[in-house]
């Protein structure tokens, strides 16, 4: 089975600094493998080790990606294939674009997995606009993936239930965190992900945009918050009970 | 905010231009692995809910130890620095296992600096993979520093010596596979590696300590302990000297450990400050707060680039004795005032509160242990005096 994972290089929100302004530093922002995009390529080893055959990594991003690739190759991945473009210039529909011209390049596969959402941006739109692209099946909220033989059953986590649906080989597929526990790459293995095949290909030659219009980014800022300051007093059991209410009433914890 | 950070990043950068982003890679790895699956369970290591074993095997198993060993032995070849920065991360998620850790590869430390071929063959690789766990056994009731007025004995008997003493104060005792062990022989002071279980092997309790509770200390007793000829390691009369060098190294580490425990007390602190209120205003606006805020951050640094600089003249193999021991006097003692400042700083909360004076205690042990800071204090004086000449 060959299998595509889709990953993006992107800005680790734990060390994001904003500065007086309100504007995020982006220059300079240290970078990270987006969160759920680990519980793809988790599901990716695991396809693998079931069916065997061929994971391989792809991102569109700027030499940065470099380190996610890594880390992808690192927990397990067999290659990689870095879209050279810069990910605050492109849109969505220009990462989807460019990753399907990697992959049809690279293919053909017979799945293709991506993360619900990058952890910076987070629109959910290259996944569906992928498959588009690449004329296959798309299961978004993917929580459970059962391949056998020409089809696959795929369970969803929708709002407030689990839809299974069946889709034909290929298909792309949005995965969400409770699909699995992503493992840890021990150190020999990051070590050795230096060695495996890492190729870069230029994304404009790749996917020329042509007379494809895009938004272009102005500005960017973090939306103010304001804290409420509520103070709870009593005792111990007094007081978390209050906090359990104030919660429930904001809407933290579930009614 | 990352257990691996953009300050350290910077160090690596700094320290190694060429090398430092598979370090990095190798350092922010290891500590989003701390962070997720060894930071959470510290507070319950403290209060012994969570036994040691488990994520230990599981830092052992991500290769943690394996980091500054060559490869021939199943390490990774990299820098001390490397491994002394993990050690850092590891004090700030937890010190008891960090603790036992440091202890374990310093033994390894020592086998492959003063082991034959062969004993290295045998136990580092399992050591260095985590497979075996080691033990360093110096202490005893009635010596410390002073390592040459050591009583147990060693005596050589056809193909055996028969160890007879005791051990005290020893970290990863009756837990571990492997003990190195310092017994007197004919010759004077002489180094042994004793495998367990051994019929001739025994543990006292475990000891009550202030803080550092997650690891076991106990009493190591020798009672006629037959240990094969093959075993005794290096020159025999030498073992004093091993100790010395061996500790020199593990003191790099100490001070790095201290740097991490010092890192999250410090942590902790700050976020108080903002989050507190006194008078109307947030406490971090008071000056006398913010002199403590700036003396912890001060000590931090500064105890970071002592370990990095020690580091850096172990590796050059230039004698590096007096740098492991201004960074371990100066990152422990800097790592208690971190974390009085800490308590201090949380008022009632701090002395009160489990999950911030642990850090004080755990800080306490290391102005004492492996070097005190007064023994310490005098070979870097002497050092220095014989330096200037």
């Amino acid at each position: 089975m060959k299998i595509a994972v889709c990953v993006k290089h992107a800005v680790d929100e734990t060390e994001l600094k904003i500065d007086p302004s309100g504007r995020p530093q982006l220059t300079g922002a240290v970078g990270k493998m987006s969160t759920f995009d680990k519980n793809a390529v988790e599901e990716g080893l695991r396809l693998k080790t079931t069916h065997s055959g061929e994971v391989v990594v792809f991102t569109v991003g700027t030499a940065d990606s470099k380190k996610t690739m890594k880390e992808a190759l690192a927990m397990g991945a067999d290659r990689g294939v870095i879209v050279l473009a810069d990910p605050l210039e492109v849109d969505a529909a220009r990462t989807a674009g460019m990753l399907a011209a990697a992959i049809k390049r690279g293919g053909p596969f017979d799945v293709v997995l991506c993360s619900e959402g990058s952890s910076d941006a987070y629109t959910g739109l290259v996944p569906p606009m992928l498959a588009e692209f690449l004329g296959m099946a798309y299961v978004g909220y993917a929580r459970k993936v059962e391949v056998s033989g020409a089809s696959a059953r795929i369970g969803r986590s929708l709002e407030d239930s689990v839809e299974v649906v069946e889709t034909p080989v290929p298909f792309v597929a949005a995965v969400v965190s409770e699909i699995n526990e992503p493992r840890y790459p021990t150190l020999i293995q990051i070590m050795q992900a230096s060695k495996k095949p890492l190729e870069e290909l230029n994304g404009e030659q790749l996917a020329p945009a042509g007379d494809y219009k895009q938004a272009s980014l102005v500005s960017m800022s973090a939306q103010p918050s304001s804290r409420k300051h509520v103070v709870i007093q009593g005792s111990p059991e007094e007081a978390a009970a209050k906090l359990v209410d104030a919660l429930t009433k904001e809407g933290v914890l579930p009614k | 905010m990352a257990i691996y950070n953009a300050e350290h990043r910077r160090l690596m950068e700094m320290f190694y231009p060429s090398d430092n982003q598979e370090y990095s890679e190798v350092l922010s790895s290891l500590g989003t692995f701390m962070q997720k699956e060894i930071l959470p369970v510290s507070p319950k290591l403290d209060t012994g809910e969570v036994p040691i074993m488990g994520p230990r095997k599981a830092l052992f198993e991500q290769g943690m130890c394996r980091i500054p060993f060559p490869a021939k032995y199943g390490g990774l070849g990299l820098p001390f620095s490397v491994y002394a920065n993990a050690v850092e991360l590891l004090g700030t998620a937890d010190a008891s296992i960090a603790l036992s850790i440091e202890i374990h590869n310093a033994v390894a430390e020592g086998l492959l600096r003063y082991g034959s071929e062969e004993q290295r063959k045998k136990y580092l690789q399992r050591i260095v993979s985590g497979k075996s766990l080691a033990s360093f056994a110096l202490t005893e009731p009635a010596s410390g520093s002073d390592a040459g007025n050591m009583a147990t004995t060693a005596e050589r008997k056809g193909g055996d010596y028969i160890i007879n003493g005791s051990k005290m104060f020893i970290t990863n005792a009756g837990e571990a596979d492997l003990y190195l062990v310092f017994a007197k022989t004919r010759r004077g002071p002489s180094c042994f590696i004793v495998e367990a279980p051994n019929p001739g092997l025994k543990f006292g309790g475990e000891l009550g300590k202030l803080g550092m509770k997650g690891s076991k200390t106990s009493e190591v007793i020798f009672s006629d302990c037959r240990v094969p000829v093959e075993d005794h390691m290096g020159e025999e009369g030498k073992g004093a000297d091993y100790a010395k060098e061996i500790l020199h190294g593990a003191r790099i580490v100490v001070a790095a450990l201290n740097v991490g425990i010092a890192q999250i007390a410090y942590s902790k602190a700050l976020a108080y400050t903002k989050a507190r209120r006194a008078f109307g205003k947030s406490i971090a606006e008071f000056q006398l707060i913010r002199e403590k805020i700036a003396d912890m951050k001060t000590g931090i640094s500064a105890g970071r680039l002592l370990y990095f600089y020690a580091s850096k003249v172990k590796e050059s193999g230039e004698d590096f004795s007096s740098e492991a021991s201004q960074a371990k006097v100066f990152a422990t003692e800097m790592s208690l005032r971190v974390c009085d400042h800490a308590i201090q700083i949380h008022g009632g909360y701090g002395y009160t509160t489990d999950d911030l004076h642990r850090h004080w205690r755990d800080a306490r042990l290391l102005t004492i242990g492996e070097g005190t800071s007064e023994v310490l204090r005098m070979l870097i004086a002497r050092r220095e005096l014989a330096r200037s000449l």
